[in-house]
């Protein structure tokens, strides 16, 4: 187990959403407002993390055959215990994250993890990767929520105290463009952020390889 | 190669195999079911009392008095009344009594229309006149900037409808409706929701 290298593999390297590309829908989706970004983050580095533990505890059991069968029913038992706990202690963030808190059971991420990592690795190994695998997603979309609210709305930090509140107005409202909030803004600045990704990983990688 | 493949189907119709299958998805979903009752028993009276107070709130919204308003249980909704909403471009899901010191002073009506991106749901109130009191948004799907202008009232587009009634024939955006520029659609979709209202007020009397 080597807690290092899975941070930087979960931030950087192998990050769920500018990397292995996965979780494409709700990366899209969400990322309008600081807080959707963060809650939608959190949820899933929670169902993540439970998730990656339980199926990592019972993977000895699972016949080979139906293990896609009993991961799914794992997270979206998980997914639904969230939903329904996000419904009834934060309703904020339930109306306005809406059916995408549903719809985590199908997010690829958890189920990438599942049978990609937690299926063959040990219990704490596979605890820590739904810890970074989740922080790598939530920073992603925070970036994404950032740059859009930014573009789009001029503001900073919408819904940050309290699910209302208007961001800080940082451009002024004449300049914002409307469409960054919309799909073909979370499109534009998602390829963007990838193209960055992995040319900032190659930049590193030919450093390595020049040494 | 025949070898293996004989060897794979052996091991496909193995019973012993089948059964290990079968009781394995069988133990987890039962074991993740009592789980999930048991968040369910936990979270529900939380969930039903936030959904309560946010129809309340929405109710208060559109009444004419909203400090000593009271409401009524949740009406049944006769064919007669959906069926005026429909004709009349929404549907009606929910009807509820407003009370003023006991006595019946009108109606909210929470009603559905579609909207420019979805559908638009909202709590229309109507007094016992058959005049708008209030109309406001309950969910919505629009686009965020333009649709919401809409939706959050702007330049008091939603109170325009204040006191409007059936006599003022129905409301159409352009001719007794002002909406609000680049987001017709969104305000067609309200428009459409106070006609529905305002067919099933006329309705019920």
């Amino acid at each position: 187990m080597n807690l290092k290298k899975q941070f930087i593999e979960g931030l950087l390297t192998q990050n769920p959403v500018l990397v292995q590309v996965l979780g494409m829908c709700s990366t899209m989706a969400i990322t309008t407002s600081f807080f959707n970004g963060l809650g939608m983050g959190v949820a899933v580095l929670v169902i993540l993390t439970l998730s990656n533990v339980i199926i990592s505890a019972i993977r000895k059991i699972i016949p080979d055959k139906i293990r896609i069968a009993m991961f799914i029913v794992v997270i979206a038992g998980f997914v639904t215990m969230v939903d329904l706990l996000i419904q009834a202690f934060v309703p904020a963030l339930s109306s306005s994250l809406g059916v995408f808190i549903p719809l985590i059971v199908v997010n690829c991420i958890i189920l990438g993890r599942a049978e990609s990592f937690s299926y063959k690795n040990g219990i704490a190994a596979s605890f820590f990767d739904g810890i970074f695998q989740g922080i790598g997603y939530t920073v992603v979309l925070m970036a994404m929520c950032i740059i859009r609210e930014f573009l789009g709305a001029g503001t900073f930090g919408a819904g940050l105290l309290g699910p209302d509140a208007k961001g800080i107005q940082i451009l002024p409202s004449q300049f914002p463009a409307g469409m960054m909030t919309m799909p073909v803004g979370g499109f534009l600045v998602l390829g963007v952020l990838i193209a960055a990704m992995q040319w900032a990983l190659n930049k590193s990688k030919n450093k390595e390889e020049s040494k | 190669m025949s070898d293996k493949a004989m060897t794979k189907e052996k091991v496909n119709m193995d019973p012993k195999y089948i059964i290990r299958l079968t009781v394995t998805l069988l133990v987890t979903c039962v074991v993740v079911a009592g789980l999930l009752g048991l968040v369910n028993k936990v979270t529900e009276p939380n969930i039903a009392a936030i959904n309560q107070a946010k129809t309340e709130q929405a109710m208060k919204a559109v009444v004419a008095d909203p400090e000593n308003s009271t409401f009524s249980e949740a009406l049944g909704l006769t064919e007669e009344m959906t069926a005026a909403a429909t004709n009349a471009g929404g549907t009606l899901t929910e009807a509820y009594e407003v009370q003023l010191g006991g006595e019946s002073v009108g109606y909210a009506f929470k009603v559905v229309a579609g909207g420019s991106q979805g559908n638009i749901e909202m709590m229309v109130g109507v007094d016992a006149v058959g005049a708008v009191t209030g109309v406001s948004v309950v969910d919505h799907s629009e686009t965020a900037g333009i649709g919401t202008r809409v939706t959050d009232n702007e330049n008091g587009v939603l109170d325009q409808f204040k006191g409007k009634s059936a006599a003022d024939g129905t409301l159409a955006v352009g001719t007794n409706v002002d909406a609000i520029t680049g987001a017709t659609v969104s305000s067609r979709g309200v428009t459409a929701g106070v006609n529905a209202a305002l067919a099933v007020a006329g309705v019920m009397g």
